[in-house]
């Protein structure tokens, strides 16, 4: 079946079959950032925003995206300017073989844009479904933290 | 993996679907989706609810609330009504996996799932809810106890679907909801608790220690009986673990859980206590 998505505001008419999820759809258009580790809803890597809102395209039919907003990461550096979550992943070493950064950053972009000053209580919860091997998190915790601290005015520690 | 997706707009339509043989429903999919990844399940056809009209509303029908088939835990979460009237709800909700996972999986998915851990049936027993079925016979309600007949199993038959769950508002009552994950929010609950206070009148139900989600009523009578005041914990620990018949599983051994939830009945009366008893 023909179906039209709109990822990152750019509208693409692709051929799927019906089972087909979003994940696999994506990729094949060329969105490599999106992620597939578990491929069974358990990690997060393969996020992207729905309506502004984190969900797991690995268990989402491509279907179920026709005529809503899908965001992918790559949406996120604008004219070689990167997002100030993509900038403070790399301050802390939120970012180590990277594979989870993807799928972090757009969980961590909606959580802004929900709660500007989260706590590191709200961060740690928002962000409970994404899992990373690499850094133990606290690095990744901190480039959220570091993010609110610099809106809120407060030291940058 | 190989099975069609069907997308019907309307109850009728739905109806109609749901009379094809080896179709599954499914709302947010977090569940089925991983289960025929698993190869658990392997249904020929998928009715997916996301085109149908309607079915996301959360109503206040006085002293109830009436919550719709399509909507997912992290609507709920922002409902005004349940904010006000059943933060015992909330509380559940909010234990449910992450983000994500509350984004696409529904309150309806939730109970049909049938899970003996599932977050949100805790405060659907001691709301007294029940559970709306549509069906070609029309609509009707069954206490959600009835509904739910063991782990993945309900009254369901073939043809019906869930269109909503009713609940009592609980708003005057004072809400605690503990869970025992192994990471977490994302585990699946080891062994849960939720209980309603007010006055001398006690609701309590656990998650994760028997076929379903059980409802102490015994431990509830003896409450009343000494008027809230528990003069021996361990009778009332006592009538509690007669409902409890936890399993061995990968995540945790039946010993284990037992003492759980001894040690969080303790740990919850104590902290009742200071606060409202
Ligand atoms: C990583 C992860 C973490 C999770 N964590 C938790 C947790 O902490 N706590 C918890 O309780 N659950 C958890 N779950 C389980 C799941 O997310 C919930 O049970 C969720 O509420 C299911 O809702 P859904 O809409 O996605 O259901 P679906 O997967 O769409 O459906 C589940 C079942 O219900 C049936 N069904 C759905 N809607 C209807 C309807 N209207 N009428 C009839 N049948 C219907 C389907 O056929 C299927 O059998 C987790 C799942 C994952 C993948
Ligand atoms: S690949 Fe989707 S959650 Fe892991
Ligand atoms: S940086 Fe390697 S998985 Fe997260």
């Amino acid at each position: 079946m023909m179906l039209e998505l709109t990822v990152n505001g750019r509208v693409h008419s692709v051929e799927i079959n019906p089972g087909e999820m979003l994940l696999d759809v994506l990729r094949r258009l060329g969105y490599k950032s999106v992620r597939r580790s578990c491929d069974n809803a358990s990690c997060g890597n393969c996020t992207v925003l729905l309506d502004g809102k984190p969900i797991l395209s690995c268990t989402t039919f491509a279907a179920r995206a026709t005529g809503h907003k899908i965001e992918t990461v790559e949406s996120l550096e604008k004219d070689g300017i990167l997002h100030p979550i993509q900038e403070s992943l790399l301050e802390t070493g939120g970012a180590q073989c990277g594979f989870c950064i993807p799928g972090f950053a757009l969980t961590a972009k909606a959580l802004l844009e929900e709660n500007p000053e989260p706590t590191e209580e709200e961060i740690r919860e928002a962000l409970n479904g994404n899992l990373c091997r690499c850094t133990g998190y606290e690095s990744q915790i901190r480039a959220i933290l570091n993010i609110t601290h610099k809106r809120g005015g407060l030291s940058n520690d | 993996m190989s099975f069609d997706v069907l997308m019907p707009e309307s109850e009728d339509e739905l109806l109609t679907l749901l009379m094809s043989e080896n179709a599954k429903i499914m709302a947010g999919g977090t569940d089925i989706l991983v289960r025929i990844r698993a190869g658990k399940i392997k249904p020929e056809k998928i009715i997916s609810l996301s085109k149908v009209r309607g079915m996301d509303e959360i109503i206040d029908k006085g002293d109830r609330i009436y919550i719709g088939c399509k909507v997912t835990h992290s609507a709920a979460l922002s409902s005004e009504i349940l904010k006000e009237h059943s933060p015992i709800m909330l509380m559940a909700l909010r234990e449910i996996g992450s983000p994500q996972i509350r984004n696409r999986g529904t309150i309806v998915g939730n109970i049909v799932n049938a899970s003996p851990a599932g977050d949100s049936i805790i405060p659907l027993y001691l709301s007294n809810a029940r559970v709306v079925i549509s069906g070609p016979k029309g609509e009707y309600k069954l206490p959600i106890e009835e509904f739910i007949k063991g782990p993945g199993k309900t009254a369901l038959s073939i043809g019906e679907f869930v269109r909503a769950v009713e609940f009592e508002k609980s708003g005057s009552w004072y809400p605690l909801f503990y869970k025992v994950g192994q990471r977490t929010a994302m585990a699946i609950a080891i062994a849960s608790i939720g209980l309603l206070v007010k006055d001398n009148n006690l609701r309590i139900a656990f998650g994760s220690v028997a076929p379903t989600v059980v409802r102490a009523y015994k431990a509830e009578r003896y409450f009343e009986r000494n008027n809230g005041n528990i003069a021996v914990m361990d009778e009332f620990i006592e009538l509690c673990m007669e409902y409890i018949s936890p399993i061995d599983d990968v995540r945790a051994s039946a010993w284990y859980r037992k003492e759980v939830i001894k040690n969080l009945l303790r740990d919850t009366f104590n902290s009742l206590r200071k606060k409202v008893l």
